[in-house]
This record gives C-alpha cells, sequence and structure tokens, in this order.
C-alpha cells in the first residue's frame, strides 16, 4: 500500500543570481507522504520547494504554479452510506451536535444530588453513612446524633465546596469557549461572512479562519490562502507537537470556492471518532466524487499558521470534535499501598464483626443468666411502671441484635476512616516537598517538578520496571551537527560559533540556532569556485539544505531588523542538518511552491532508506542530490572510480557511529537535460498509471539514482541528556530494569543504548527482527533455548564461589524490533517474548508504535506483581504512560501532551534517579508506617473500649467520653503521623543515592505486608491490655466514677501510640517535635476542657 | 539505650518502693454483711426477706481493730457485681433537671423513672437516682459514740454547679417500686451529698462510694459496733455488700499494685540495662538498637506515669 505521491512541478528558473562562484540556485525539493494510516503519528509529510540563495546575497521570494499534491493520497475505500453522515455545504443542519461545550458537570439544579451521589461512590463515605443512619435508631444510638452527624456532615460539606468551586470554574471558562467569535458565511450567500459565536455554529456552516486564529470546529479545508491550497496548522493543543503540520484543500473546493464560494456540494464522512490521525470522507461536487483524508481536514483547537485565511466546512461540532471526543482524561490510578491497604480492611472488618459478635453473644448469655431477676435489679429494671410495659428490652434474641449494631457504631474506628483523609493529606506534603526539592529543579527549562496525580506517591517507591522513551527523554531531541566527512576528508574539529545572515531588503536574516563550524571548511567555501574540492564541499552542504522537509520559519525579534529563521520540520535530524548548510553560510530562507524542480519519491525511513532531490540550478545545469543511510547510498555508487573515496568515508562513517553519533551519507549526480527529461517523461507515466504506481515510480526512481558521486558524510549528536548514563546506572544498581522504547531504526537504538551506558560490549545481544509470525515464533524459540543453555552452562561449568559471579556475567540485551511485536503482541506469542524479556538484563525495542509501547507495557504489568513506571515526552508516550503504573512526563520540547498524561511530571530524565530511589523510598516507607501505625492506634483505642464492656454487662458503655472518642481519631492521634508521614526520613538523602540498593526494601515490600499488619495488631493488643488493666487493677474497689476512669484511658492511649510514633521516628525536626508532643498536651487540654462543660457528663 | 533503661530503673524502683511502704501503711477493715445480716430462716428466700417492709432490716456487726487507725477514718460502702456503668442505667438521668428548677419539666432519657403515673415529672429523675442506697450505718465503741460526718463527701464541683441549690425533690420514689432511699423533699439536692456521690457512676461493677468520715483514732483490739439498716437489695442480682473503714494516706486507698507495677519496671529496666552491658562486653555487635524491647518498656513506663499524673 506504498502509494507515494510524488509531484511534479514546473521548472522556474531561481530569482536570484550569484556573483561569487557557479552556485547552484533555486532547486525545489518536494516529497510526499506515504500516506499511511498507520503508524498514526507524523503521517503526513510536506510538499515543498526550496529555494537556496546565494550564501551571502539577498534572495528574492518566487511565486509559481502548483499542483494539489494531496491528489491521489488517500485509501481508496468508499465511506459506506450506513456508518457516514452526510453534509451539505453551506446549510447548516441542525441535525446533528451543536458546537456549545459542556465540561462542566453539574448545573445549579442538579449540583446537590450528583454531587452527593458522586462522592458517595467511595465505599468509605457509605460505610460512614451507615453507621450514622445506625446510630439514628433510638434502640441502637450510642453518640448523640449530632456528634455521629457532624463528621461526616463535614467531609462532604468540604468536597462539595471544592466541587462546587472547581465546576464553576469549568462552567466560566465553557462561557468563554462557547463565546468566542467566528467568521461564517451566511447561508445563501457567496463570500459574506458574518461574526458568529462558537455556540452556534452548526455541521454545514462555511467557516473562515485567519491566521493564528483557532478554529472553532472539525472542518474539511475547502480553500486557503495559497493558491495550491495548502495550510498550516499547529496542533499542539492537541497532540503536542509544536511543528506546524500541512493540510491542503482540494483542488477542486479551491478551483470553485473561488468562483462561486465554493457551496452547494455534498460531504459524505464518517461518524464521529477519536481517532485525530484518522479521516475518510468523499465529496460531491460538480457530479465528481472526490475523496478526502486526513490530510484534509483541521481539527478543533489547533491553530492556523503562516496561512493568511483558510475556509472551510464544519462536519463535527462541539461535543463530537476529536478534541472533545480524547479529552475523556487520564484513567484515575490508584496505588498499589491503597489497593493492599484493602486486605488488611477486610481482615480488620472481620474482627470488628468478631469483636461484635463476642460482645453481642455475651450480653445474651448474661441476659440468660440474669433472665428472672432484671425487673429488680435496681441498675437494669425491665419495666416502666408509669405504662406498665417492658422498657427498652425487647427479649434476649432482639437484644443480642441490637447489642451487635451497637457494638458496630462503638468500634467503627478500628477502620480507620480517618486514614483515608489522612493519607491524601500526607501525599499533599510529600508533593509538595518532592516539588520544592531542588534536585528536582530544571534550571534550563525552568520546570519544576509536578505531582500531577495525587494518590501514586508511594508507587515510586516500589518501581521494578522502568519503560522509557528515547527522543527527549534520554536524548534532547537537539540533533547537533558535529562533523562532516567530505570527499573523504574529516571535518571533524569544530570551534567557531559562525553565525551567518541573510539581508533581505533592510532585514537582517539569521538562522535561530548556530552551530559549531570548522574553520578549514569555512575557508574552503569561501573560495568556493576556486577549485575543484570547494565546489564539491558547496555541493554537500546545498545537498544538506535542500535534501530535506524543512519548513523555514521567519519570526521576528525585538530588533526590527532582525529576524530569526526557525527551520520547522518533522525530523530533527534534518532541522540539524538544515542549521549546519545555514551555518556554513548556505541558508534555506523559503520554501514555497515556486521553484523548479522534480523530486524523486522518497521518505528516507520508507524502505528506500534514502531520500533524493533533483534540483535544477539558475546555470542550467540539473543535478541530483541523494542523502540516506550508508548502506543504501553505496550501492548505488560509481564505485569504480571512486573507490578511495568510498573507503575514506567509511572509515570515517565507522569512527562516527562508535562515539555515538548518527550518520548519514549524501552523494550527487548531474544530470544532463536529456537525462532529466527523460526522467521526467518516466516519472509522468509513472505517476499517473493507474496500477501498481508505486512500484512504478520507485523503479524510475531507482534508474536515476544511479552513478552517485559520493559527496561526503554527516555525523549528527544525539545529544543525550545530562547524567543519563549515571542515572540508569544508578537504577540498574537499584535492581530496576530499565526497557528503552523507541520509534527510531534499529541502529539508532542500539548506538544511543551503547552511548548512554545501557548495553556494554559484555553482552549478548539477542535480535528479534523478522517480518512473519513463524520467523518470530522460531527466533523466540531460539532465544529462549540460547539462554537456557548459557545458564546451564554457567552454573555447570563453574561450581563453588565463582558461580554467583559467573552466571551474572553473562547479561543478554534483547533487541526487538516493531515489525516482529506486531505478530508477538496480542498473540499467544505474548508469553515467549514475556519469557524471553524477564531473562534479559536489558530489552530495546524500536520502531514501536504509540499503541504497540503501551502493549509492551502491559505486557509486563499483566504477568506480574512488579511495579512499573513509564517516562516519555511525547504524545507518542502517552498510552504507555497511562497504561504503566506511574507514569511520568519530561516536560521537554515535544509538547505538554505527556505531560498532561502523566502522574508525575519533571524536566529531566536524571531526575528519576532522586524521584525513585529518595523520594519513592521515602514515600513508599513514610506512608507504609503510616498506614500500619494508624491501623494499630485505631486498634489499640478500639480494644481499650472492648476490655471495657467485659466490665459492663456487655452493654458497651463507654467509660470515654463520645466527644473523646471522635476526637481521638481526629485530634489526639492524627495530626503526628500526618507530619512524621511527611516529614520523616529514615535515611538521608545522600546515603539513598549512594546506595541504589537501599531502594530494594520496596521492591520487596518490605515496610507494608501481612507480616508486619499482624505483628502491629499483636503490639495494638498487648499496649490496650497494659493501657486498660494497669488503671483497671490501681483503681479496683475504689470510689473511681466513670469519666475519670474513662478520661485516663483516653489520654494513656493517646500518649502511649504517640510515645510508640515518637520511638519510630528516625529524623526529629522541630516541627515533628512541636506535633507529638503538642499532641499530648493538646489532647490533655482537651480532656480538661470536655470535663468542665457543665452540659456533659464527666463535668468535675 | 543501656543508660535510659538504668535511668528509667534507678527512678522506678525507689518510686515503687515508696507507694508500696505507702499502700503497706493503710489500715483497712472490711465486712461484708449482706449475707450475715439475713435472718437464719430466711437465708433461703433473701428477695422475700428484702421486699419484706415488715421485717426489721437493723443488723448489729462488731468489727475488732487489728492495727490503730489515725483520723480521718473515711467510711465507705462497696458493691460488688453492681452495674452502675450499665448502659441503661448511665443514660438514665437527666443533668439539665438537677441543674436548674426551671427544667425539672426536662426529662428525657429518664426512662423508665421519668414521671409519675399522672405525668408529673420526678425530680430527681431517672434509674441512677431512684436506685439511691439506702443502708445506713452508726458506730459505736463502747458507751462512744463515733458520730459519722457527713459533709463534704462529694465532689465540690458536683455540689456546685451540677446540682442545684434551689432544686428540691418532688415526686420521688412515689412508684409502684421503689429502688431505694428517699429524699427529704425540703432539703435541696445540691444538699444530699449522698445522692450527689451516688450519681457520679462508678466505672466499674465493684466499686465503693464515700459513706462519710470518722474524725476518731482507733487503737488496736478497739471493738466497734455497727448499727446497720440492711434496706438494699442487692439480693435480686446476687450482689455483695461491703462495709470498708480505711485510712488515708497521700497515696491514696490500700492498693499494692502501683508499687509492685513499679517495682517490677524498675527491677526490669535495671536489669535489663545490666544484660546489655555485659553483653556489650561479651560480644559488641549484637547490642544493636533493640528498639521493641525499648518499646514495650516504654510503654509500660508511660503508662505508669500516667496513672500518676491522674492521681
Amino acid at each position: 500500500m506504498a502509494s507515494e505521491r510524488p509531484l511534479l512541478i514546473s521548472t522556474t528558473p531561481g530569482a536570484s543570481t550569484t556573483d561569487d562562484g557557479p552556485s547552484p540556485h533555486p532547486p525545489a525539493a518536494s516529497l510526499l507522504p506515504p500516506a499511511q494510516p498507520e503508524p498514526p503519528l507524523r503521517a503526513d509529510r510536506l510538499a515543498f520547494s526550496v529555494e537556496v540563495p546565494d550564501p551571502f546575497r539577498p534572495s528574492r521570494r518566487g511565486d509559481g504554479p502548483f499542483d494539489d499534491p494531496s491528489a491521489a493520497s488517500q485509501r481508496e475505500r468508499e465511506v459506506g452510506d450506513d456508518d457516514s453522515r452526510g453534509v451539505v455545504v453551506g446549510e447548516p443542519s441542525p441535525e446533528f451536535a451543536g458546537n456549545a461545550i459542556r465540561t462542566a458537570k453539574y448545573s445549579v439544579l442538579t449540583f446537590l444530588p450528583r454531587n452527593i451521589f458522586e462522592q458517595f461512590r467511595r465505599l468509605s463515605y457509605v460505610y460512614f453513612l451507615v453507621i450514622t443512619v445506625l446510630n439514628q435508631l433510638p434502640q441502637v444510638a450510642v453518640f448523640g446524633r449530632g456528634a455521629s452527624v457532624l463528621p461526616l456532615a463535614f467531609v462532604l460539606f468540604v468536597t462539595a465546596v471544592k466541587d462546587a468551586y472547581e465546576d464553576f470554574r469549568r462552567h466560566r471558562s465553557d462561557r468563554q469557549e462557547n463565546n468566542r467569535l467566528a467568521s461564517v458565511l451566511a447561508p445563501g450567500t457567496a463570500g459574506d461572512f458574518q461574526p458568529k459565536r462558537w455556540k452556534h455554529i452548526r455541521v454545514g456552516d462555511v467557516v473562515r479562519v485567519a491566521s493564528s486564529e483557532t478554529l472553532p470546529a472539525d472542518m474539511v479545508l475547502l480553500a486557503t490562502s495559497d493558491p495550491t491550497g495548502v495550510a498550516h496548522v499547529q496542533t499542539v493543543n492537541l497532540d503536542g507537537e509544536t511543528n506546524l503540520k500541512t493540510r491542503y484543500a482540494k483542488q477542486e473546493t479551491q478551483v470553485r470556492f473561488s468562483q462561486n464560494g465554493g457551496v452547494g456540494s455534498i460531504l459524505h464522512c464518517e461518524r464521529p471518532n477519536r481517532n485525530i490521525y484518522g479521516f475518510q470522507a468523499n465529496l460531491e461536487i460538480d457530479g465528481k466524487r472526490v475523496s478526502l483524508g486526513p490530510s484534509n481536514i483541521v481539527l478543533r483547537g489547533c491553530e492556523l499558521k503562516n496561512t493568511t485565511w483558510a475556509i472551510g466546512v464544519v462536519v463535527y461540532a462541539g461535543k463530537e470534535t476529536k478534541v472533545m471526543l480524547n479529552s475523556s482524561g487520564a484513567p484515575s490510578k490508584r496505588s498499589r499501598l491503597e489497593t493492599q491497604l484493602n486486605r488488611e480492611t477486610v481482615i480488620l472488618s472481620i474482627m470488628l464483626i468478631g469483636m461484635c459478635t463476642t460482645a453481642s453473644v455475651l450480653a445474651g448469655i448474661w441476659l440468660l443468666n440474669h433472665r428472672g431477676v432484671l425487673e429488680f435489679t435496681q441498675f437494669f429494671r425491665e419495666k416502666d411502671y408509669t405504662t406498665g410495659k417492658n422498657y427498652n428490652y425487647y427479649g434476649v434474641g432482639m437484644q443480642i441484635f441490637i447489642t451487635f449494631l451497637m457494638a458496630v457504631i462503638v468500634y467503627q474506628v478500628i477502620i480507620p476512616i480517618s486514614l483515608y483523609i489522612s493519607m491524601e493529606l500526607v501525599r499533599l506534603g510529600q508533593a509538595y516537598f518532592m516539588g520544592a526539592d531542588k534536585d528536582l529543579y530544571d534550571e534550563s527549562s525552568r520546570s519544576k517538578f509536578q505531582c500531577r496525580a495525587l494518590n501514586i506517591n508511594e508507587d515510586l517507591g516500589q518501581i521494578r520496571y522502568v519503560f522509557s522513551d528515547k527522543t527527549g527523554t534520554l536524548t534532547e531531541n537537539k540533533m547537533l551537527f558535529q562533523c562532516a566527512s567530505i570527499r573523504g576528508v574529516d571535518y571533524s574539529s569544530s570551534k567557531d560559533t559562525g553565525g551567518y545572515s541573510v539581508v533581505v531588503g533592510d532585514h537582517l536574516w539569521t538562522p535561530k540556532m548556530a552551530v559549531k563550524t570548522d574553520p578549514q571548511l569555512v575557508k574552503l567555501l569561501r573560495d568556493s569556485g576556486k577549485n575543484e574540492e570547494a565546489k564539491l564541499v558547496l555541493d554537500f552542504f546545498l545537498a544538506l539544505a535542500a535534501c530535506n522537509t524543512i519548513v523555514p520559519l521567519v519570526l521576528d525579534t525585538r530588533d526590527q531588523k532582525q529576524k530569526l529563521i526557525d527551520y520547522q520540520g518533522e525530523s530533527p535530524d534534518e532541522q540539524a542538518l538544515a542549521y549546519a548548510a545555514a551555518s556554513y553560510g548556505v541558508v534555506l530562507v523559503e520554501r514555497t511552491s515556486g521553484y523548479i524542480v522534480i523530486d524523486v519519491l522518497g521518505d528516507r525511513q520508507s524502505d528506500r532508506k534514502r531520500m533524493s532531490v533533483i534540483v535544477g540550478c539558475p546555470d542550467r545545469t540539473i543535478k541530483l542530490y541523494v542523502k540516506g543511510a550508508d548502506s543504501s547510498i553505496f550501492g548505488i555508487t560509481n564505485k569504480a572510480s571512486e573507490l578511495d573515496t568510498i573507503h575514506a568515508t567509511e572509515a570515517h562513517l565507522h569512527k562516527y557511529s562508535s562515539l555515538g553519533l548518527r550518520t548519514l551519507v549524501v552523494g550527487m549526480r548531474e544530470l544532463s537535460q536529456s537525462e532529466f527529461e527523460e526522467w521526467q517523461l518516466a516519472y509522468e507515466n509513472a505517476s499517473t498509471a493507474v496500477l501498481g504506481r508505486g512500484n512504478l515510480l520507485r523503479s524510475v526512481a531507482a534508474n536515476i539514482e544511479c552513478n552517485i558521486h559520493i559527496l561526503g558524510a554527516t555525523g549528527i549528536e544525539d545529544k543525550l541528556q545530562d547524567g543519563v548514563p549515571e542515572a540508569i546506572e544508578s537504577l540498574r544498581e537499584a535492581d530496576i530494569k530499565v526497557w528503552i522504547l523507541t520509534g527510531d531504526k534499529q541502529e539508532t537504538a542500539i548506538s544511543i543504548g551503547y552511548s548512554c551506558k545501557l548495553l556494554t560490549n559484555d553482552m549478548m545481544q539477542i535480535v528479534i527482527n523478522n517480518n512473519s509470525k513463524e520467523s518470530c515464533q522460531r527466533s523466540l524459540v531460539e532465544a529462549l533455548a540460547t539462554i537456557k543453555k548459557l545458564r546451564a552452562a554457567s552454573s555447570n561449568g563453574t561450581l563453588g564461589p565463582v558461580l554467583t559471579s559467573e552466571t551474572s556475567s553473562v547479561t543478554i540485551a534483547l533487541i526487538v524490533d516493531g515489525n516482529s511485536l506486531v505478530y508477538i503482541l496480542e498473540t499467544e506469542l505474548q508469553e515467549e517474548l514475556f519469557k524471553l524479556a524477564t531473562e534479559c538484563a536489558v530489552v530495546l525495542c524500536c520502531r514501536v508504535a504509540p499503541l504497540q509501547k503501551a502493549g509492551i507495557v502491559a505486557l509486563i504489568k499483566n504477568r506480574t506483581d512488579d511495579m512499573t513506571l513509564a517516562i516519555g515526552d511525547g504524545a507518542n508516550d502517552v498510552s504507555m504512560i497511562q497504561m504503566a503504573d506511574v507514569g511520568v512526563g519530561i516536560s521537554g520540547q515535544e509538547g505538554r501532551q505527556a505531560v498532561m498524561a502523566s502522574d508525575f511530571s519533571m524536566g529531566q530524565f536524571r531526575f528519576l534517579v532522586p524521584l525513585l530511589l529518595v523520594h519513592g523510598h521515602w514515600n513508599y516507607q513514610r506512608m507504609s508506617y503510616m498506614i500500619l501505625y494508624n491501623f494499630y492506634k485505631n486498634a489499640t483505642f478500639v480494644l481499650v473500649l472492648f476490655w471495657y464492656v467485659l466490665y459492663t454487662a456487655f452493654t458497651l458503655t463507654t467509660a470515654i467520653t463520645e466527644w473523646s472518642s471522635l476526637l481521638y481519631t481526629v485530634l489526639y492521634t492524627s495530626l503526628p503521623t500526618i507530619v512524621v508521614g511527611i516529614l520523616d526520613k529514615d535515611l538521608s538523602k545522600a546515603t539513598l543515592l549512594g546506595y541504589p540498593k537501599l531502594y530494594g526494601s520496596g521492591q520487596r515490600e518490605e515496610k507494608y505486608n501481612l507480616n508486619l499488619f499482624v505483628f502491629n495488631m499483636l503490639e495494638a493488643l498487648w499496649q490496650s491490655l497494659v493501657v486498660f488493666y494497669l488503671p483497671y487493677f490501681a483503681y479496683k474497689r475504689s470510689t473511681i466514677d466513670m469519666s475519670s476512669l474513662g478520661d485516663l484511658w483516653a489520654l494513656a492511649p493517646v500518649i502511649v501510640v504517640n510515645m510508640q510514633l515518637a520511638m519510630d521516628i528516625i529524623r526529629w525536626n522541630w516541627i515533628i517535635h512541636a506535633f507529638v508532643w503538642g499532641t499530648i498536651a493538646a489532647t490533655t487540654i482537651c480532656l480538661f476542657v470536655i470535663d468542665s462543660i457543665w452540659i456533659l457528663p464527666g463535668y468535675g | 539505650v543501656v543508660s535510659v533503661f538504668f535511668i528509667v530503673g534507678v527512678i522506678f524502683v525507689p518510686v515503687g518502693v515508696v507507694s508500696l511502704l505507702a499502700a503497706r501503711d493503710v489500715v483497712e477493715i472490711i465486712d461484708r454483711y449482706d449475707e450475715a445480716c439475713v435472718p437464719g430462716n430466711m437465708t433461703n428466700n433473701k428477695l422475700a426477706y428484702i421486699q419484706n417492709e415488715t421485717i426489721s432490716k437493723v443488723c448489729i456487726r462488731n468489727l475488732t481493730i487489728t492495727k490503730a487507725m489515725k483520723q480521718p477514718i473515711f467510711v465507705y460502702y462497696e458493691l460488688d457485681n453492681f452495674y452502675q456503668n450499665h448502659r441503661r442505667y448511665v443514660k438514665s438521668r437527666n443533668d439539665a433537671q438537677l441543674r436548674d428548677r426551671r427544667k425539672a419539666n426536662q426529662t428525657s432519657a429518664c426512662e423508665p423513672e421519668k414521671t409519675t403515673a399522672n405525668g408529673q415529672p420526678i425530680v430527681p429523675c431517672g434509674l441512677i437516682a431512684w436506685s439511691l442506697f439506702n443502708d445506713t450505718y452508726s458506730f459505736t465503741r463502747g458507751s462512744e459514740n463515733l458520730t459519722v460526718d457527713k459533709k463534704d463527701i462529694s465532689w465540690k464541683s458536683d455540689r456546685e454547679h451540677k446540682f442545684g441549690k434551689d432544686v428540691y425533690p418532688s415526686n420521688f420514689q412515689n412508684g409502684a417500686l421503689k429502688g431505694g432511699a428517699t429524699l427529704e423533699p425540703t432539703i435541696p439536692l445540691s444538699e444530699q451529698e449522698d445522692l450527689i456521690v451516688w450519681m457520679r457512676t462508678a466505672a466499674l461493677p465493684t466499686f465503693r462510694k464515700l459513706y462519710g468520715r470518722i474524725y476518731f483514732d482507733l487503737k488496736v483490739n478497739d471493738t466497734i459496733t455497727v448499727r446497720l439498716n440492711n434496706n438494699y437489695n442487692t439480693y435480686s442480682f446476687g450482689g455483695k455488700k461491703k462495709l470498708v473503714l480505711s485510712t488515708a494516706t497521700w497515696l491514696g486507698g490500700k492498693n499494692d499494685f502501683l508499687g509492685f507495677a513499679y517495682l517490677i519496671v524498675g527491677g526490669l529496666c535495671i536489669f535489663l540495662a545490666f544484660a546489655f552491658t555485659l553483653l556489650y562486653f561479651i560480644k559488641p555487635r549484637l547490642v544493636t538498637f533493640n528498639s521493641s524491647l525499648l518499646q514495650s518498656a516504654w510503654k509500660v513506663i508511660s503508662c505508669v506515669l500516667d496513672i500518676h499524673v491522674t492521681f
């Protein structure tokens, strides 16, 4: 399905002339997307011509006719009638959703019921509610009504206020968005555009958008200011990519619009869906059927750039637009600890039921034993003599039941509801301190660490797998031109910072980025024309400047006279080369449809692995420039004549790639006029052929791409971010497996693997790179067998103490390629891959599509209990970030899409080390401790209550006043745990960073597990016994009254559990001191205050 | 760590010794009379005995002083198996009514002793007041009358704030079943100290309540005659009644428990301190921060301390 779309562009001589030297002139290049539906990102290429002006001269722009480039691009699949919608261009249809959007959840009327419903979806609230309702039954009431309703009401109220405020803000932004103005074609007129509010735009409206305006809805382009129908849009809001994308209006509509306003045609398009990169429609115009694809639609939220105006017809509006369909937000994640906590909650519930049953059964037995005497027992007195009936006594069976319910109310605290609130607060605090950590602050991009998800902080301490994107994450995504080899001569000594500018009119245009240049080369260039060598050097740079898909953007600077040229392109390599060429004086200034030349189809990344541009120069020479991977270029060179050059270049290439540089080879061939014409003819034939167009074009291209002279090679540094190798080393020491998932090709991935020390020379590499399911299976099985053999050999071969070191020395690196993954993921081969991958120390996946990234994460996540972390920076990492247990976004160059989807965002990859090893460890340790401590402290208190019940004829009297019971969890004991949960540090930062092995405690769940829980419960048991029975024996047979002893029993557990906390605190600081001791003091004061309120029975 | 143990031990052992000695100094005479006061012919039917108002409940008990007792001597009655902390019971009162004359009608929570049959509010209402203890004691040594001072047996704050000076009993004990003592309707509640003492409900089913004080020194082998009215019905639920005469020290009553607790904890601490020191010299590496032991010790310590604080 490789239907490349080459295009033919009329050959117009360049506008500028040259003074010094026969510099070739405005060439043009163009290439087009192989319009594949998958992979979705960067689906379309741009069609452009280029002007390379004289290096040191101003240039003029030119214009020329330009064919509609998107003519034949789409999958010619008819949009079926059933699943399509018909849109009459220019006739707003009320049938489809309007353009008003609504992100707010509630309206004034629905707020109360809906919000309360939403809140009660949390199970703990329901538990809370049931208890509160139970307490309202007069027979069961334990606490006063007010006291029991208050906490729940308070929590509900606070949350409701928060939700209301958030919703109010959403309402406001909705209103702003809905009331923005767009100019819409008044129905029935031609060219009469009226301002209209966004919310009133309907499907079928024809909308006109000016440059830098935001698109109000998803529209099919009808016409643009460019005569060829090109429009550029920035999709940063949609997928986070900052580069410009090109969209086309169909030539048919473009023409028609200029005649009569373009109305009257009918458009059939597919139903609204979330796929940002797919669109299928056809347009019936003048009886013809024109098919439309993703390159014809512009989406809501995008901005029009570099195009004066564009006109389109709305096809999806409002909530049916792709951006709205995609804005469902990240799935909410729950932390591992929180999930595990459920297990303990169940155990506690069983304990609760056990205690309640015990109490109620004992109460029943007591009643049975005293059955006959209850009437005359002063403290019971069954009957109410004024009515003659039993008072509050319903027989033993019922009494047991009622006691059970009451026991549930009294002992409810054993399930620490407040724990959830404490956890939220602790996470908030932890997030603050993570954000405030200077080690996580990126100076260069001024990006602070951000906790975007506030409920998985502690998961950072348990990560076992890190899935990393490469570009922008490990590397800076800044390609730097490092060295060049031209005609077998290596120019690597880059020293000067060459700043070259072009004078246009009275403006000075400077490339945005200057590249260090080799003075020798610069000298050569300046002397160009004097000798053959210099000419070749110039050719070399011309090839670099021309043979690409870069769009130069001219930006204003503060200085009126100064303008910056920003090279926008989809390939950072090409950007680097264009900047390099610019620095050497070959400045790409403008690329419009005006110039010359024909393109030999070429996407460098396709199977051809090279790209060519044919350039017609002003001096009537026609040159073919080729750029590509070494293997493909050397195959088409004129071997016999330039063996030396080839050898030298190859040597340099080897040298560059061993330095971790990305290499490209550049070649050139001069075409004679007849050759060109011959080719042009063949090309035209091929591109209009109906059958086998792709193959024909390919062969045409192959015919002309021969006898290439090697111009040279370039080395581009894919600059690693600071500290990446060290960071990876630390992570691996911490027993975290680092997998790299990249969209790059295999060679690049491996070279990056080496440069970031993930791969080393003593590793055995297993490469899985197959094109069919069978071969995949075969290589997987083979690889597994090899590993088995290796393991067996190493364990059999050496016995004794050497054994361990020997086995660990056989490290295996697995390299899988995206093609193979197609056959492996989602099939039964997954299992094999999983086995293989877990055996390997390093896994590199190259050429993976975004969804495959998520698939690989899921491969691990679904099969093991290990925690996974995905880190990436681009829109293509979003799926993986959302899939992993923890998603980290790098706020880098590729927009904010990854950041928006992530749970944490930061500026640099290396921050992962302090984030996991230090903060993750701390967070996990503190949170685990806090949860266990909360279980323990509540259990202690409840057990004290329980022991007392044994001495009250099992009637659930609490000596502790109800206020103290309520305040115990809220005030007496909660604040210190929160503070400790935020501030305590078991080990110093330096230790944790110095000994990454320490991270293992989280991976092995050492700080929170069933044993620790049981241990804590036993501790609660014995401490509650001490707390209860010490006063019990001390005051047995004394005059002590209930409230005094109750105060003692309230104060003692507070002191004991706070003491326990104090024992467990590892690093004290004044805040912790203040809270721990302050709490004990506050408790004492509270008890005094409660006792001195006259209304309460405890008064004294 | 070792030093902490040592310090705690050094402090606790003397404290334990002192409080133990203090507890030993307390002289306590306990006399259980509920069984003994039932006439021999009615031991099989105690309930009938106590419910029959025609039988005299007067009972004479002779007590011999085993150790000299210095004044003031506290007179307590001790009830056993009486659940003043029973949920039904403990709730059955209305504090507003007790405090304020105008709130006499507030009898909520007082069931089943709320109003009279014709709807008049009972003051003081509720089971607690209704079940007011009504045994009485008077003491003689030979012919000498040992008067019992019944003033100031209740908490001062109770008298001043919880029981109103102008609240008088009304409709009290007029029901079909009398639970206990009647109250003199002319005396305000704030001066009904037996009621005030009774209404400060006990925390545990075995409890003592102060009956009064005797300001006489008693010598060894003195015989005191107690004339008591055995009115209160504990026979229905098998509760014991005891009369307690006790001297007091700064520590409170006669209870060895605290002293022992201090001694044991203190001793344990010193033992551990020595054990650790010894271990340290034998195998230095073994002695690390043994936090769990220390914690346990701490907990006991803090608990004990805590009890003392509230004294």
